[in-house]
């Protein structure tokens, strides 16, 4: 369980962004979270509003999107996996699991390289300044 | 009251990653070719590493980073050894990451390195995201997991460039069949070398160590000197 110290490096890019453009509040953090991560976007956003608060971020809305891997194969191909394939696996009860049988290239059936999502990125942030700022 | 969205784009994983391109600059600069071991609790992680120390430290300059959540109960088994060992508590994470290892890194003499082991905290999940700067990322499990451990946790098979499977004499035991356990690695990454391995083998270690001696030749070589 790392989110909190995850939740700390989020809470200091959100208040250090938001203070150097006159922010007197954050209203809402979007991030958006590798499926592929290994990090609990409930245990986050609740890591995050517990270290938010008496800071600006304290009552700020706390967005988690999802992105689903991409791949890249030798045969040129780069995208997303093959959905259909996901649902082939269905009886596997992990949704990792499910996402990684999935790896496999849907044009040329070789095991492809992953491109995406594993990241976990501070999309953005709505703020709130005074009138004259 | 204004109201402004400001786009931020900034990955909390990629600023772990720069920091760990930094110390593949750093090790590279110095030629030194340097493993990243991780593994579950009580796969043998500090075994294997102690049985590669042992066979490789007449040839190769070596020194151990030695992770450990508290104590530092590992870094002294690697001293006894009579290597340069830096303990890393990592106090309550449950990783190492880049920033731990470039603070370890400015206490070793890398000059007089050739080979920088790692060894991380016993973790199966954690370790994935949280890129060092090593040159080879090696995972370790044991039989006593049992054989459903890989599936478990697919993502870090599927980024290992090696696997071991660990303790295999003792799989009939633990009612375990370690070449499930080898397909299943396979299964997920396709390409992976898996190497069985017991303590009490020695050609099953040697395996191990010549796979560390093999990378560590490949990284000499390719250096402009």
């Amino acid at each position: 369980m790392h989110e909190l110290s995850i939740a700390c490096e989020i809470l200091e890019q959100v208040t250090n962004t938001a203070a150097a453009h006159g922010a007197v509040k954050v209203k809402h953090v979007t991030l958006q979270m590798g499926r592929l991560s290994h990090t609990n976007a409930e245990q986050l956003s609740f890591c995050f509003k517990a270290i938010a608060e008496e800071t600006i971020a304290e009552d700020a809305d706390f967005i988690v999107e999802m992105v689903p891997p991409s791949l890249e194969c030798e045969c040129g191909y780069t995208g997303a996996v093959d959905e259909s394939q996901i649902r082939e696996n269905s009886e596997l009860k992990s949704e990792l699991l499910a996402y990684i049988a999935a790896m496999d290239c849907p044009i040329c059936g070789k095991s492809a390289q992953i491109t995406g999502g594993r990241e976990l990125i501070i999309k953005s942030i709505e703020i709130e300044t005074k009138d004259d700022n | 009251m204004l109201m402004h969205v400001i786009h931020m784009e900034h990955d909390v994983f990629k600023a772990n990653d720069k920091i760990a391109e930094k110390n593949r600059k750093k090790l590279d600069k110095h030629q030194v070719f340097s493993v990243n071991v991780m593994g579950a609790i009580g796969s043998g992680k500090t075994t294997l590493i102690e049985e590669a120390v042992k066979y490789l430290k007449e040839k190769y300059r070596i020194a151990v980073i030695a992770g450990d959540v508290i104590a530092e109960m590992d870094a002294s088994r690697f001293r006894k050894l009579g290597i340069p060992t830096i303990p890393v508590n990592t106090g309550k994470e449950c990783h190492l990451d880049a920033k731990l290892i470039e603070k370890a890194l400015n206490e070793i003499d890398l000059e007089n390195t050739d080979l920088l082991i790692i060894e991380n905290v016993g973790n199966l999940i954690c370790p994935v995201d949280f890129k060092l700067g090593e040159h080879l990322r090696v995972v370790i499990v044991s039989v006593t997991e049992g054989d459903d451990i890989i599936l478990k946790h697919p993502m870090i098979f599927k980024t290992s460039e090696l696997a071991i499977i660990n303790k295999v004499d003792v799989a009939n035991a633990v009612d375990v069949n370690s070449e499930k356990m080898r397909e299943d690695i396979l299964t997920l990454n396709p390409n992976v070398p898996v190497i069985l391995t017991s303590k009490h083998d020695w050609e099953s270690l040697e395996t191990w160590i010549s796979f560390l001696e093999l990378g560590l030749k490949k990284a000499q070589k390719d250096k402009i000197y």
